[in-house]
């Protein structure tokens, strides 16, 4: 009996020295799930973080802190002033930086703490918003929580439509690529409650130079993304079809060097999901494609044009070059080559199904 | 030599696949990537490959000596040098092996205190895990295999659970190949053999299989599947992270995890950091076992005894190493002396294994 | 034992001493008129049956030309006589229910006549490891009856018994079985070595035993496989294992076992093969959930939420919110609470176990979720935890199951799932090390031995069975023989 009585004393003493780890109990710490981040000045931030507060049998309940500071880390330690509970940030969903900020201060700073956190998984959604991060992190979107909202709203855009693949591994993998400029969506508050998707922001060196439009988005997916689903809307003379691509693939071919000159292969494959024409005759889907064809062509190469007048490489094609080429001078391509860089575009369209009716 | 173990103590052959490769497969493989990859850049892994030949033909070595010497590297040892110079060439492999057991321990401490726990005392968890690798090694050398055998079995979904980042990967990165010049390939050949080391124990655990004519395609099999299992993580890893993020990874094999999310568990690494104790745990038990069997027929110290005190030692100078720069310091200065060892030291034996036999062909026939 | 009578008369002299003590020792003088001859029955009334004393023995005494001892075989009708002149017999045979009879005047000569009462129940349906489908009857207390059982289902020479005694105070039967030219003798001399070196006074069941005689008394696990069905000991058997009878015991042991063996529900072998197999991995699946989801909670909650799915976070920290106790708390509180109603149904008679069953389990559930000291998730899964560790059709190793809960969860809370790595380590290490009648206990996962994978995690079909399993080392490797190899049939081929 003695003996027994040593044990468990023993064991209870070495538990208490032992289990010195520090524990997160669940219920006992605030949950950050996004945060964003405002302009105030050169200097100064605003850091403002979304906190749930979760209750049974309700929608979770939206709290936001908001504090100044120099650096992201430091916010959270403001933060931490502020809260009942010690904050955490591994269930963070969502980054958002204001467009101001984003010109001028760039996000990389910022986004340095979280990829160093190793609490912190890579599929986070990062965001540009067109505003202020406050005002629109103070509406109520949805009955899941402000930041689950909007990581659903960009994750079933980017499975289903035309926003291309982005998270904080892919911004940094875009970053660090040599040769690639990366690229975030882009938010908008549209009412009280109300968000959209306004585009995609790019970024060059982590401040945001130019955004690509919402009608441009299609096309930008064909480009980047290896997989794309989408809608387009095709003119022809007869009428007006909505297309929906439901496969895609790109193809980079290094077609002549010195100048280079780098042929884009783009195939989609699509579905009919409407036509205002009277009637949809294998030659008006012949047409269809044909068109399809051009307007691929011509949007894509508008946008890389545009790219290239702005100095900026978010397709990546400074990155293909490379792979091709044994002993590539970076150096030399941003400033010479890839300013003569000649891009053609071959597509090819291929309408499978125009629904149910004939 | 061979006749000291007996057979219900001896192992099947085919276990030492497991055993050469789970102490290829250490904390090593949780990073190597980067460390050839700064080199050699994207075209490393062929200097993978490199060192896998290496390996195997000093595998191929050691196995010819041990038949020569019928035994294990003590016996080696006498045939070559001789009975004294022998023991005190051997005694410094008892220190070789706490070096290595010290490197594991401290590194994959470090590894579950940089991504889980910031206040794991060093003490109490190496505490724990001597414990347990002491439990192990009383065993008997059974036992150590069999820990070996589940090391690399239970685990194993965590290898395949890697194609889930496929789809974030871009292996155009790898292009082109042969940018780099071959000096800097066999440079990154020489970083990658810290990352395999480990299969010299063979020189330690032979007389204890039985049949070991048997085992030696089981070896060179165990080998192989190390260097096909780093093939494999470094193409994944050079695919995922472009070269100049990979550089600032220092466990790329973990930060991979990271994208990993399944239906019932958000995020991997945890997961995956903690079942690394598993992987760990044979290359401290083949190690401590290897110690403390040296110290027996060196000394002839009860293994009991030895494999205590070793441990002992072991739990204190792994204590004592705090900061990150004195862990780089160990892995590095383990890694030379593993590879002076390995990649020196064993073919010049195998040298002098070759002429002594010839000598005493020579003497038996005049 | 007690040998404390030296002399041979003293022996018998302090013997009836001792014996008249107790009220059931009779010591009757008779007479037989005919032949003039007076004899003295001695025999203790509780072991004997009176009616064959009545009935086949003393009519015939005294009726019959009794004369001398040596008579005494050919006038009774009885089976068991045995004339002896060893004095020391004579208290074993009174104790094992022999009537002794001596002719007055020439006491250094004697016969033991059996009379022995016989007690016990009938066979009955097996009630720890019942099933739909096979056999209904299982072991009872007597050890020739369960013999019995067993030699009806192997009837064949081959199958021998040896019998031991064993037990200073107790003088317990116990009968080792094997089948000769199949079972490997190696084992059956570790059995029978061990059991004649049990030094112990009573042994009351075969637990004793199977406690006694393993490799490591120090493991929670049991090293030898228990069962009360004569057909589960029957095709074991004839598998290579030994097993052993205890008499007085309604369980019979088996060894060599190995871990998975405990797992196998021998309705397994009445069903298809691929039900079984099914079934046997969802009671594999169940061992592990009920070992591993409370530690896993404790672990994830206390330490990991960076681990749960969003949609599940809400959930959770909703039902955990009003909860005072940290996780480790309230999971021990619930396991303590499971197991205190198992100890009490296990307790009561059966129709009030149930009922308390019922009533604790709906009462105390819902009433410590609304009380809000545990959270309902973890009722969910402590329940089916419990639930899981009944599915183990051998009772011993649930039993060790609830119990591997706790050092899980004492680890889990130490160092969350880096704690669970570590304890199962252990437990790894530990069933490594265990050997079954010297024959490795994990065996065929470790030692791997393909060739018994064929009967562990799943059971393959009968025509598959061909080998007996490796680990026994039997002396007839094969258990039948493989018809020539038919030629494969195509399609529509007679």
């Amino acid at each position: 009996m003695r003996s027994i009585l040593k044990l468990i004393t023993s064991v209870f003493l070495a538990l208490n020295l032992i289990g010195c780890v520090k524990k997160e109990v669940l219920d006992d710490i605030s949950l950050i799930e996004g945060i964003g981040f405002d302009y105030i000045d050169k200097k100064n931030i605003l850091g403002t973080a979304v906190i749930p507060v979760y209750l049974p049998d309700q929608p979770p309940k939206k709290t936001t802190f908001s504090t100044k500071a120099e650096i992201s880390k430091s916010i959270l330690q403001d933060i931490q002033r502020q809260t009942a509970d010690p904050i955490a940030t591994g269930s963070l969903e969502v980054l958002l930086f204001s467009k101001t900020l984003t010109e001028k201060l760039g996000i990389l700073p910022l986004v340095d703490a979280f990829q160093r956190d190793p609490s912190i998984g890579s599929d986070l959604y990062l965001a540009v918003v067109d505003g202020e991060t406050k005002e629109l992190l103070a509406g109520q979107y949805g009955i899941r929580g402000n930041a689950t909202y909007i990581s659903k709203l960009m994750e079933h855009n980017i499975k289903n439509e035309d926003l291309p693949q982005s998270n904080l591994e892919l911004f940094l993998g875009d970053f660090y690529q040599e040769g690639k400029t990366p690229f975030i969506p882009q938010l908008k508050q549209i009412g009280k409650n109300k968000m959209k998707i306004s585009g995609i922001a790019l970024l060059k060196h982590g401040k945001m130079v130019d955004q690509i439009a919402p009608d441009k988005m299609f096309f930008f997916k064909l480009l980047v993304d290896k997989y794309s689903e989408g809608m387009h809307r095709v003119k022809i003379e007869s009428g007006e079809a909505a297309v929906r691509s439901i496969h895609s693939s790109h193809n980079f071919e290094l077609t002549k060097r010195n100048p280079a000159e780098v042929t884009i292969h783009l195939k989609v494959n699509g579905n009919i999901d409407e036509f205002t024409g009277q009637e949809l005759t294998p030659k008006t889907i012949q047409e269809l494609q044909k068109q399809f064809e051009k307007d691929i062509q011509k949007e894509c190469l508008k946008l890389i044009q545009h790219f290239k007048d702005k100095q900026i490489d978010p397709v990546g094609i400074g990155h293909f070059v490379k792979t091709q080429t044994r002993n590539f001078d970076f150096k030399n391509w941003r400033e010479n080559q890839y300013k003569d860089l000649v891009v053609k575009i071959k597509s090819e369209v291929k309408i499978t199904e125009s629904g149910v009716i004939e | 030599m061979n006749s000291n173990v007996p057979n219900s103590k001896k192992i099947s052959p085919f276990l030492v696949f497991f055993l050469i490769h789970t102490m290829q497969s250490g904390v090593g493989i949780l990073g190597f990537q980067r460390i050839i990859a700064k080199t050699a850049g994207y075209d490393a892994w062929m200097s993978i490959i490199l060192t896998g030949l290496v390996v195997h033909i000093l595998l191929w070595m050691m196995f010819k000596m041990l038949k020569i010497a019928d035994g294990d590297i003590t016996s080696i040892h006498t045939f070559v040098l001789g009975k004294k110079i022998g023991k005190i060439f051997s005694s410094f492999f008892i220190l070789y092996f706490c070096l290595f057991t010290i490197t594991v321990l401290r590194s994959y401490i470090e590894v579950v205190q940089v991504w889980m726990f910031p206040e794991l005392r060093t003490f109490w968890f190496t505490l724990a895990l001597l414990i347990l690798a002491i439990y192990i090694v009383f065993g008997g050398f059974r036992t150590v295999a069999g820990i070996a055998f589940f090391s690399i079995i239970l685990p194993f979904y965590i290898d395949v659970l890697f194609v889930v980042i496929i789809p974030y990967s871009d292996f155009t990165n790898l292009l082109p190949i042969f940018d780099h010049s071959v000096k800097e390939l066999l440079l990154a050949s020489r970083d990658m053999s810290f990352t395999l080391l480990g299969f010299e124990t063979l020189l330690f655990f032979y007389p204890f299989i039985q049949n070991p004519e048997r085992s030696k395609k089981w070896a060179h099999f165990g080998a192989l599947f190390s260097t096909m299992l780093c093939i494999y993580l470094a193409i994944l890893a050079f695919g995922f992270f472009p070269e100049a993020q990979l550089q600032k990874n220092t466990w790329p094999t973990l930060a991979m995890w990271k994208i990993i999310k399944l239906p019932f568990v958000e995020r991997f690494e945890y997961i995956g950091v903690s079942n690394w104790g598993l992987v760990i745990l044979p290359n401290i038990c083949i190690c401590l076992w290897c110690a403390s069997r040296l110290a027996k027929q060196l000394f002839s110290i009860r293994q009991k005894t030895s494999v205590t005190a070793i441990a002992i030692l072991c739990l204190i100078a792994t204590s004592l190493i705090s900061t990150r720069g004195q862990i780089d310091l160990l892995t590095t200065y383990t890694g030379k002396v593993g590879f002076y060892f390995n990649f020196i030291y064993v073919p010049l034996l195998f040298a002098g294994t070759l002429i002594a036999k010839k000598v005493r062909n020579r003497e038996k026939h005049t | 034992m007690f040998n404390l009578f030296k002399n041979k008369n003293a022996e018998k002299e302090s013997l009836d001493k001792i014996l008249a003590k107790s009220d059931d020792y009779k010591c009757i003088d008779y007479f037989n008129q005919k032949t003039n001859v007076s004899f003295t029955l001695k025999f203790l009334t509780t072991l004997i049956d009176e009616k064959t004393v009545q009935e086949s023995i003393l009519p015939y005494l005294l009726e019959e030309n009794f004369k001398e001892i040596d008579d005494a075989k050919e006038i009774i009708p009885l089976a068991d006589i045995q004339i002896s002149e060893d004095i020391s017999q004579i208290e074993d045979k009174l104790f094992t229910g022999s009537v002794l009879l001596t002719v007055n005047g020439k006491e250094n000569k004697f016969c033991f006549l059996g009379a022995r009462k016989e007690i016990g129940r009938n066979v009955s349906l097996p009630e720890v490891e019942f099933s739909v489908i096979g056999p209904k009857e299982s072991f009872v207390e007597s050890l020739d009856q369960n013999l019995n059982l067993i030699r009806k289902r192997i009837p064949v020479k081959e199958l021998i018994m040896e019998k031991l005694t064993v037990g200073t105070l107790s003088k317990t039967k116990v009968a080792i079985l094997y089948i000769d030219g199949i079972t490997n003798p190696e084992n059956v001399d570790t059995v029978r070595q061990r059991i004649e070196d049990i030094e112990f006074d009573e042994i009351t069941d075969s637990s004793y035993i199977v406690q006694i005689i393993s490799d490591n008394q120090n493991s929670p696990f049991p090293q030898l496989l228990d069962t009360e069905r004569p057909d589960r000991i029957s095709a074991i058997l004839a598998e290579g294992k030994v097993a052993i009878f205890v008499d007085g015991s309604p369980h019979a042991l088996i060894g060599p076992t190995t871990l998975v063996e405990f797992f196998s529900s021998f309705e397994d072998y009445y069903l298809n093969w691929i039900l079984s197999s099914f079934f046997r991995l969802i009671r594999l699946f169940a061992v592990v959930f009920s070992i591993l989801v409370t530690p896993v909670y404790v672990a994830t909650l206390s330490y990991h939420y960076e681990l749960i799915p969003q949609d599940l976070m809400n959930t959770l920290v909703a039902s955990r919110r009003a909860i005072p106790f940290p996780p480790i708390l309230e999971a021990l509180f619930l396991e303590l609470t499971i197991e205190l109603l198992r100890e009490a149904g296990a307790r009561l008679p059966t129709k009030v176990g149930q009922t308390i069953g019922i009533v604790g389990g709906i009462v105390i559930g819902t009433a410590s979720v609304q009380a809000g000291l545990t959270s309902n998730i973890l009722l969910i899964f402590i329940a089916l935890a419990a639930l899981a560790s009944f599915t183990t059709p051998v009772y011993r190793i649930g039993n060790t199951i609830r119990l591997m809960r706790f050092p899980f969860l004492l680890f889990a809370e130490l160092w969350g799932l880096l704690g669970i790595v570590v304890c199962f380590s252990f437990l790894l290490t530990h069933l490594i090390r265990l050997t079954s009648l010297g024959r490795p206990y994990l065996e065929p996962l470790y030692p791997p031995r393909m060739q018994d994978l064929k009967d562990a995690f799943i059971r393959l079909s009968f025509d598959k069975q061909r080998k007996r399993p490796f680990l026994l080392n039997t002396n007839q490797p094969n258990r039948f023989h493989k018809k020539a190899a038919k030629d494969k049939k195509d399609i529509e081929d007679e």
